[in-house]
């Protein structure tokens, strides 16, 4: 049965490095590798980075057989989920979904309502070489 | 490259190229001056090693002192380069400590758990063939995972001082990278989406350790080995650049 935390955190850069932590104690309490760690930390930031700074999301992780699964909303911010699937790898044009495309194993819009969007984030948990 | 020492011939050779650059405005002159002088600037930032700061950044921040110093050199002083500059080194490591405020703010222990973790993680690397968990690490350090936590988040509290600092001290490049090809695949050419490309204000070690994480798909400790510098570092310098690039287009 995977295992779940719930926090709600508000969309303050001031609670950034609270965040970390949180995504750091899950990750290791999933055993992902330290540098998948560090990914799945960037992959947060860089979500909330671009999610407003007004009210407060939640953060939902699934801690399964192999994968971390994190759920971030409902975030507010126009434009993010046209921007979340803009995958174009132009040199150039880091975009947001380049860069989450890069350190998550899979992400997507995982709802959508007037409340806003929430987003998917999948990390697997690496098998020992 | 011949290195610069106190001997009266090198200082002849330095007083030629500080001439070379103020007065004539050789830009190579100045960076020949970095290099004579980079050994003097490691030796002088591994004094202050083990203070819960990387060398490696100890010795970028006094090389920030390094340049100003060759900057700010008067021709007409009766004074070796060396000399003037060590002050100059000296002072940018300890503006540094300064600003960080560990020692009010951080307990030592913590402060060095997480100088010792980059060692830690490359010999984990190489020992294990992948990258360590968070309870690997803990671990081989003897601590708990919590304590490592902690550690880890006083590090990602650092914001890594950059060598953007030209001439006069404005941030106008990266005079110490500034050697080197352009990275052309990374001008930015429009904006379309929030988090698109301010990639030119990044230094060019920046530019490459992105195009490396995001264009090659390579794993930071790749990166780090390629570029010479620690996993935790490259990790640092990846998130600092992002909010960087997203903060110009804000």
């Amino acid at each position: 049965m995977p295992e779940h935390v719930t926090v709600a955190v508000p969309l303050d850069e001031a609670f950034v490095s609270v965040v970390r932590i949180i995504v750091s104690g899950v990750a290791e309490r999933a055993e992902l590798a330290f540098e998948d760690m560090d990914d799945l930390q960037l992959a947060v930031e860089r979500l909330l980075a671009e999610a407003g700074s007004e009210g407060r999301a939640s953060l939902s992780f699934e801690l399964g057989a192999g994968y971390v699964r994190t759920r971030i909303g409902p975030l507010r911010e126009q434009g993010l989920a046209e921007a979340l699937h803009r995958l174009d790898r132009t040199p150039g044009q880091l975009t947001l979904a380049w860069v989450l495309d890069t350190v998550v194993d899979s992400y997507g819009v995982e709802e959508a309502s007037g409340d806003g969007i929430v987003v998917r984030l999948e990390k697997l948990v690496g098998e020992p070489m | 490259m011949k290195q610069a020492t106190g001997s009266p011939l090198n200082a002849a050779e330095d007083r030629e190229l500080l001439r070379r650059f103020h007065k004539d405005g050789d830009v190579r002159a100045r960076e020949h001056l970095v290099t004579r002088h980079l050994p003097l600037v490691r030796s002088l930032a591994r004094r202050y090693a083990g203070r819960g700061e990387p060398l490696e950044d100890l010795e970028q921040v006094g090389a920030i002192g390094l340049l100003k110093a060759i900057d700010r050199f008067e021709l007409e002083r009766e004074v070796s380069l060396a000399t003037y500059a060590t002050p100059n080194v000296v002072g940018e490591i300890k503006r540094h400590f300064r600003d960080k405020g560990w020692a009010i703010r951080v307990p030592r222990a913590l402060q060095e758990l997480n100088a010792r973790m980059s060692s830690t993680i490359e010999r984990l690397t190489s020992r294990l063939g992948r990258s360590p968990s968070i309870a690997e690490m803990a671990s081989e350090l003897g601590v708990t995972s919590e304590e490592m936590l902690e550690a880890l988040e006083v590090g990602s509290a650092y914001t890594t001082v950059s060598l953007s600092v030209g001439r006069g001290g404005e941030e106008d490049g990266d005079p110490l990278e500034s050697i080197g090809e352009e990275d052309t695949n990374f001008e930015r050419t429009e904006h379309r989406a929030s988090l698109e490309p301010a990639l030119h204000h990044l230094p060019s070690r920046e530019r490459k350790i992105l195009r490396m994480r995001f264009e090659e798909g390579l794993p930071q400790t790749q990166i780090a080995e390629r570029v010479g510098l620690s996993q935790m570092h490259v990790s640092r310098l990846i998130r600092k650049s992002l909010a960087v690039m997203r903060d110009e287009l804000a």
